[in-house]
């Protein structure tokens, strides 16, 4: 079966100052330093470095086929969640690139797309408009969403007076009612209460018995092992390990375990 | 490959994106009106106050020595489209960084955020006609054949809107200093466009080839056609006209040009 995410030496680097001290004419500059003065590098050709930048990501290729569900694991700051917005399509990378066949569905910063001046139930038509549902289908799956987030009393209260539970609820609710064959899950589940989240555990497992494509990132093990059969690891934003997730569960943990004794 | 999408495939999403383009519109023009019942007089309220002004001194204070009679009619002909610009220059600014939670979250072609700057401004400059048409009706102004260019200055104004906003909206995230320089250069953009004064003027007092100059201000030719519609002499030449269409389709591919290069830089900036 043709692979439904594609990555080819992808490779994505950011500034670390601010933007005030940009030059003019750094404007029509490549972003990515294509050349790297000597003497600057550090360490390997991985971890090219620049004074004033970094690279989040470099190199990294890996293919995802229909129906597979991929845990993407590694400490903080190690490129998991830029991975997953390039998969989003919400980051360009600067070297490399993604193809993604097929519509997504972000389960990344759930909350993002919710004004706060206009009700739960203005958010919910422009958010799912937003992410290319038609009037039609939303219409349909209307009082599903608000079923499902728990929200029914509030939905003629402003957004921002709802509290965070409410919002992670109403934005999980929203984009998992979206038809897209590949999902993107970064930590959401950590947040909500215990039924909360067992009602969102099986919402994903109806998702993937869907057949649908499911990348998550967690730190939580069990909710690894629960969905995903293939483990990534990140580290230092190159692709450590890919394979089944118990190995690649066990390289991370002994990684993190020799950091600890060194410490 | 993901952002090296070939312009015509680009302007392919943009379309089947065309749906949500009306949905963000509407959603502004909601916002802007449900607030207040005085919404819609707020919106005229602006260009209303400046052309009073204007017509005050020159037609009470002092002898008006430029534009034509009745000269109310003459300034908003500028005046309306004028604000379309200017508020699209200002908003275009703040189009990705303003509602950059929404830019983040949804995979849309980020034009969407320009265009719906463009769009909303547009249909409050659309609105605000009616006002241009209440005034020529009371002071019995008619219009000409040439309104039927109408069409074709609103076409010529879309396409350097478009582009500015494209240029602007990505390079003022950016750069931090580019809001304020901008800021001033559209204040003197007011006095070197056609508005409290005409393109006939120009012509009349400093000669042909200072008109062909100042003709390269894509909105002298744009107003002198909306201009047309009550005072066909405001139509200098087509000349005018020429070369707001050639500098307004330049300042546009310039725009998506621009846009397109520094995608990426703005998406990890917001």
């Amino acid at each position: 079966m043709s692979p439904v995410i594609e990555a080819e030496g992808v490779g994505i680097y950011f500034k670390r100052n601010r933007r005030r001290h940009r030059r003019m004419r750094d404007m029509f500059r490549s972003e990515a330093p294509a050349i790297v003065t000597p003497g600057t590098v550090k360490g390997t050709k991985k971890s090219k470095q620049r004074s004033g930048g970094f690279w989040a990501l470099r190199d990294v290729s890996f293919s995802v086929g229909p129906g597979e569900a991929v845990g993407l694991v590694g400490a903080n700051g190690q490129g998991k969640s830029t991975l997953l917005k390039l998969i989003a399509g919400v980051l360009l990378p600067d070297e490399g690139g993604i193809r993604v066949g097929g519509g997504v569905a972000p389960l990344i910063e759930v909350t993002g797309g919710f004004e706060g001046d206009l009700t739960a139930r203005d958010n919910i038509w422009l958010t799912a408009g937003l992410h290319g549902l038609s009037r039609r289908q939303i219409a349909e799956r209307f009082d599903e969403i608000v079923d499902f987030a728990e929200v029914g009393d509030f939905l003629d209260t402003p957004f921002r007076h709802f509290s965070s539970g409410m919002k992670v609820r109403l934005g999980f609710s929203v984009i998992t009612t979206l038809d897209e064959p590949i999902v993107l899950v970064d930590e959401v589940l950590a947040v909500g209460d215990r039924s909360f989240r067992e009602k969102c555990y099986l919402r994903m497992e109806e998702m993937l018995s869907g057949g649908r494509t499911l990348f998550l990132v967690s730190h939580n093990e069990n909710d690894l092992r629960r969905f995903c059969t293939r483990g990534l690891y990140l580290n230092g934003g190159a692709l450590v390990a890919d394979g089944p997730l118990e190995s690649t569960l066990d390289l991370y943990s002994s990684d993190s375990d020799l950091k600890k004794t060194r410490r | 490959m993901a952002g090296q999408v070939v312009p015509a495939a680009r302007l392919g999403t943009l379309w089947e994106s065309r749906g949500i383009l009306s949905l963000l519109v509407f959603r502004d023009l909601k916002v802007k009106y449900s607030d207040s019942v005085l919404g819609y007089l707020w919106s005229i309220l602006d260009p209303l106050a400046l052309a009073g002004v204007y017509w005050f001194v020159f037609t009470q204070l002092m002898h008006r020595q430029v534009g034509e009679a009745p000269y109310i009619v003459f300034l908003l002909c500028g005046m309306l489209p004028w604000q379309w610009t200017s508020h699209v220059v200002r908003s275009s600014m703040k189009a990705l960084s303003k509602d950059s939670k929404l830019v983040r979250s949804t995979n849309l072609p980020r034009e969407i955020w320009v265009l719906r700057t463009v769009g909303a401004k547009g249909v409050e400059f659309l609105l605000s006609i009616p006002v241009l048409i209440f005034f020529a009706t009371t002071t019995h102004a008619h219009p000409t054949g040439h309104v039927i260019y109408f069409p074709l200055a609103l076409a010529i104004q879309l396409v350097l809107l478009t582009g500015l906003g494209m240029l602007l909206a990505p390079i003022s995230v950016l750069y931090g200093d580019v809001e304020r320089v901008v800021t001033v250069l559209m204040r003197l953009l007011f006095y070197l466009s056609p508005i409290i004064y005409g393109s006939q003027d120009i012509e009349s007092r400093y000669g042909s080839t200072v008109a062909r100059i100042y003709d390269l201000n894509p909105l002298a030719g744009i107003f002198g056609l909306y201009r047309s519609a009550f005072f066909p002499d405001q139509l200098v030449s087509w000349h005018a006209a020429a070369s707001a269409a050639a500098v307004s389709v330049a300042i546009f591919v310039l725009g998506a040009l621009t846009f397109r290069r520094l995608e990426g830089a703005v998406l990890k900036e917001i």
